[in-house]
């Protein structure tokens, strides 16, 4: 069975947290969805037919030409933003 | 009465005829949005602003007031994907099916409530609250696409754009008696779309008329060079070619997907409809499906969709947009962000997500997931080349209370639940009307046709619609 | 103990698009921050990536020139980490299926010697914004978010530093001939990551293999490489073992410091991109593409020595860009003289343009201009003194060779008669100077030159006055 601690260093490495008991409540959803990937793995054939991206085979009709569009404005790209220092984004230290 | 208790087709006839104006049904939407928005919750933000326009009624969707689902960027217009991350970010730029929808003269009444992030389907995720049905509050009205089901179904507006990765709009629409269209991958553009499953999204709607169906269809349609993967292919008239005589159509019932149906009121209303169909012409088969297969589905989807999900929800962190926390470094903001941002259950995904990606078990999950995809999409395809459609009840009961404690680990739960993704994973068209309602309460139906044949599919359902009568059904009387 | 270095290179290569790899974004080094950004730049909530073909070309040329094998369908997967210099959380670049895969470079030692350098794989990704840290903030610009990169990797075949920094040079200015990359290190156009290990000289197992990152010159990749060979022989020496690590070189200290162990490898998790489709490419398109590569440096050097019959030094001269060696051939093409465009290109233009910061590409004396006098030259039109007037003053006015001949009446008299009816005159006036000649002070010859060619008002071609006076002097 899949560990507190393992759940733990996932999410964090997702760059988020949760609590004792979301750990918990996970760490039973994992038993169950592993337990059923395991079933997955009796299916004939499973393991010799390629992985499917798409949902049917097709491929690229057209590729965008090297040509220019306007980008945004600066004051468009700046409604969203916390905190700027003029034509720049600010944040706190990049540590690392 | 209220020209909004009708169908778009009969609006815009109203419109035509001068009976009533845009302005008029705008004003009338955002009445009933905000009367009925303690009730329902089905919406985030109510946009009362009306401009007035040169409308040309000839165009069937001018002047017809609209909700969409707020995954679904609309420029100007704040869009959360129900998520507290995302609480304050306003796009700079309209999604494609929004910007069609206005080139077509549509009024947008609002963004409506969905599972956070459009990962769940009971429409009780939301961060602004839990989405309720309409024809029973104490009950759920599907999801992700909760709100814009609530919506339509309430009366509010005649059609709601929604987004559907596993069944959520097919699902929300059996559970509040509306019609829920999901077309072919790659039929409406994902531009602007926020992605939950790349290569499961399907941008859906919900309405109330086959008709309406397809004239929405014929408006959101066709290739846009802001998305890589919409098809070339040629977008067809589909409200003109509606036809209802079904000779020669050949649909295939899936024997293991009825067995697993426990409710008898279902298993009636399902086979009221068949014997319609025949009526209508069309010749109705059985035939077996590897149950293995049937039950690989709800993993299945999970596994690709959460792993998929994990990556596409990881430019949410605060910097470029959305509602940063602060934090000591980037790293700490990045962090704060995610755990106050996003809700237990999405979290839940994403772990999952992530741990089926892993370098040590990607080979048996992730890819085997993918593998398993190509299996079953090879065994539904195998069906409609001697089928034109696949017909099965949307969902195995009607909408449950908020409080039922469902047996969603039994065999039967799980693939009476979950087959509608089916047609996510191999990108069909596919369809869920109503078929009929047991104790007041909407029962759906499912058509699933082959890939880019959205005509016969909506045939189907029209043809199976006019029989059965249960047109334009709207709730809200409990 | 003596080791022998075991070498590997990553090289990152921006290419010279227009335009981002997935966004109509415009890419220019140097605009002011955070303008050249588009909503897919900054991976807003919806938006799709949208795929460069000048980019698809640019790999594919650059891979014909390595050598590779070109794969015919483009696939492209997600690289997952967060970081903030990249807005989507995941870098989208092409892990399982490299666009280009088993090539190889030649490459020439210092001591003349051949190096065959093996490239595993070549593959398109999209480059990071650039932050600019300070001591309790960091700035954003996303201008460079999305440029479109090719990431170029060899084996561990590299044995030396010499092999090392002559396999990235010979990179380098191969990828800028072909007009693919600046291939600017100091700009930031190429970048280098290596990996290098010991062992024991003349066996055959690899050591514990360090990263060394982000090398911006080739100066600092000789003293990273140096210093790494120093410091692992040393550990070698002693006992210890070399960590397996990611290092930086610090330009300061001139040494390599840790970055981070491999203990704490990240995990990329890469899968398939959803949101490109594969791309089948087409015979045509790739033909098109390899046709309009130019001649390439070895080839064009060769044709310089055997056809032209210049120097090795001044064909490699010639050689020293791409848009001088174009320049060369399209002047040379018109007026069929190598010897005297690479001498005029050599001398005159390089010195002018020296004198006046020019470079090829800018300077005002187009091919055309320089063909035209090269063949009034050629044609004993004009003397090279004149032509050398010429020259001067098409630096600053735009009238062509021609033009200033005529305007300054300038055409050389190469008439014999007309020269043997002067030198006649001149022989008459100075009967002494004939006298003094003939008893063997034959330097008075360019004194009677002189005059014949001041008769001739300076037209008369010098050659010829000379060759006829002497002719008649020893008659």
């Amino acid at each position: 069975m899949i560990s507190i601690e393992e759940l733990k260093d996932l999410a964090n490495r997702l760059k988020f947290d949760m609590s004792e008991e979301e750990y918990q409540t996970l760490q039973k959803e994992f038993e169950i969805i592993l337990k059923q990937m395991d079933l997955i793995g009796q299916i004939e054939n499973v393991d010799t037919v390629e992985p499917m991206t798409f949902p049917y085979p097709v491929s690229a009709s057209w590729i965008r030409e090297d040509v220019e569009q306007e980008g945004l404005e600066i004051e468009e790209l700046m409604s969203n933003i916390k905190d700027r220092m003029g034509n720049f984004i600010k944040v706190p230290k990049v540590v690392g | 009465m209220s020209y909004l208790d009708k169908t778009i087709i009969e609006i815009n006839k109203a419109l035509k005829e001068g009976k009533t104006t845009p302005k008029e049904l705008f004003e009338q939407s955002i009445e009933r949005a905000k009367k009925y928005q303690n009730k329902y919750n089905s919406f985030v933000t109510i946009t009362d602003k009306y401009e007035e326009k040169e409308y040309n009624f000839n165009n069937k969707l001018a002047g017809i007031p609209c909700a969409i689902k707020d995954n679904f960027s609309t420029k100007g217009i704040r869009t959360t994907g129900s998520s507290n991350i995302l609480d304050n970010y306003v796009p700079v730029f309209d999604a494609t099916a929004v910007k069609k929808l206005k080139e077509n003269q549509i009024n947008i009444v609002g963004k409506t409530v969905l599972d956070e992030l459009a990962m769940g389907g009971t429409g009780t995720t939301g961060y602004t609250g839990v989405v309720k049905n309409p024809y029973d509050i104490t009950r759920q009205a599907g999801g992700s696409s909760g709100g814009s089901a609530a919506a339509v179904a309430s009366g509010i507006v005649p059609f709601a754009l929604g987004s559907d990765t596993g069944d959520s709009v097919r699902k929300p629409a059996s559970l509040c008696g509306l019609v829920g269209f999901k077309p072919t991958w790659g039929r409406i553009s994902r531009f602007g779309l926020f992605p939950f499953a790349p290569s499961l999204d399907h941008v859906a709607y919900f309405t109330r008329s086959v008709e309406d169906s397809a004239v929405i269809l014929e408006s959101l349609a066709g290739q846009d060079y802001n998305d890589y993967t919409s098809s070339n292919k040629k977008v067809e008239k589909y409200y003109e070619n509606l036809n209802k005589d079904l000779k020669g159509k050949k649909l295939v019932v899936i024997k293991e997907i009825i067995d697993s149906v426990y409710d008898n009121k279902v298993i009636a209303c399902f086979n009221k409809s068949l014997d319609e169909l025949e009526k209508c012409g069309a010749v109705i088969e059985y035939q077996s499906v590897d149950e293995k297969l049937l039950k690989a589905i709800y993993p299945t989807y999970m596994v690709i969709s959460c792993a998929e999900a994990t990556s596409n929800n990881a430019n949410l962190d605060g910097i470029k947009f959305g509602n940063r926390q602060d934090g000591a470094s980037i790293d700490e903001v990045m962090f704060n962000t995610r755990t106050k941002g996003f809700g237990e259950f999405i979290k839940r995904r994403f772990v999952l997500g992530s741990y089926a990606l892993a370098k040590q078990n990607q080979e048996k999950l992730f890819l085997r997931a993918q593998k398993v995809r190509r299996l079953i999409v090879e065994k539904v395809n195998d069906l409609l080349k001697e089928y034109d459609a696949i017909v099965l009840p949307a969902s195995g009961d009607v909408a449950p209370r908020f409080d039922s404690q469902s047996e969603k680990l039994s065999d039967n739960y799980l693939i009476a639940e979950n087959h509608l993704a089916i047609a996510n994973f191999a990108g069909l068209p596919s369809i869920t009307i109503p078929m009929g309602k047991k104790e007041g309460l909407p029962i759906g139906i499912n058509i699933t046709g082959r890939l880019f044949d959205e005509q016969t599919t909506l045939n189907i359902a029209y043809a199976l619609e006019s029989k059965l009568g249960y047109k334009n059904m709207m709730g809200g009387n409990k | 103990m003596i080791y022998e270095p075991v070498i590997g290179i990553e090289v990152h290569c921006e290419l010279k698009t227009k335009t981002k790899m997935f966004s109509p974004a415009k890419v220019n080094f140097g605009d002011a921050p955070n303008t050249n950004v588009n909503a897919i730049d900054l991976a807003y909530p919806g938006i799709m990536p949208l795929i460069n073909k000048k980019a698809i070309e640019y790999a594919i040329a650059a891979s014909h020139v390595l050598n590779m094998k070109i794969d015919r369908d483009l696939w492209f997967d997600r690289k997952n980490y967060f970081y903030s210099d990249l807005p989507k959380g995941f870098q989208i670049t092409q892990d399982k299926r490299p666009i280009g895969s088993q090539g190889y470079l030649m490459v020439k030692l210092p001591n003349n010697d051949e190096k065959r350098v093996n490239i595993t794989r070549l593959h398109m990704e999209e480059d990071t914004a650039k932050q600019i840290h300070y001591n309790d903030y960091t700035l954003i610009d996303y201008n460079r978010c999305g440029t479109p990169l090719i990431e170029i990797v060899t084996d561990a075949g590299i044995r030396s530093v010499e092999e090392a920094v002559a396999y990235i040079d010979k990179l380098k200015s191969t990828l800028a001939f072909i007009g693919v990359s600046d291939a600017k290190m100091e700009e930031g156009s190429i970048r280098c990551d290596i990996n290098i290990s010991l062992r024991e000289k003349g066996t055959k197992v690899f050591g514990t293999k360090v990263e060394v990152k982000n090398l911006n010159s080739l100066n600092n990749v000789a003293l990273a490489l140096n210093y790494e060979i120093e410091r692992q022989s040393k550990l070698l020496d002693n006992g210890e073992k070399v960590a397996q690590e990611t290092r930086r070189f610090d330009e300061l200290t001139k040494q390599t410091v840790t970055l981070r162990s491999k203990v704490d490898a990240v995990d990329y998790k890469y899968f398939t991109e959803p949101n490109i489709l594969p791309i089948h490419l087409e015979e045509e398109l790739i033909s098109k593409v390899i046709d309009s590569i130019p001649e390439l440096p070895e080839s064009r050097k060769q044709r310089y020595l055997k056809e032209y019959n210049l120097s090795d030094y001044d064909a490699s001269l010639l050689l020293q860009s791409r848009e001088f060696s174009d320049y060369f051939e399209k002047c040379n093409n018109l007026c069929k003289q190598p010897k005297l465009v690479a001498n005029w290109l050599l001398v005159d233009m390089s010195s002018y343009m020296n004198k006046e910061n020019l470079n090829i590409t800018n300077v005002n004396i187009d091919y055309q201009r320089l063909a035209e006098l090269i063949t009034l030259i050629s044609e004993n039109k004009i003397s090279s003194k004149q032509a050398k007037e010429v020259f001067e003053i098409m630096k600053t006015e735009d009238k062509t060779p021609n033009e200033i001949v005529k305007e300054k009446n300038m055409i050389q008299v190469s008439d014999e008669g007309l020269i043997i009816s002067l030198i006649d005159e001149v022989l008459n006036e100075n009967p002494q100077t004939i006298e003094q000649y003939k008893s063997g002070r034959t330097n008075v010859l360019g004194f009677l030159v002189g005059q014949v060619i001041k008769k001739s008002k300076g037209q008369a071609n010098p050659g010829m006055v000379s060759k006829i006076l002497n002719q008649k002097l020893n008659s």
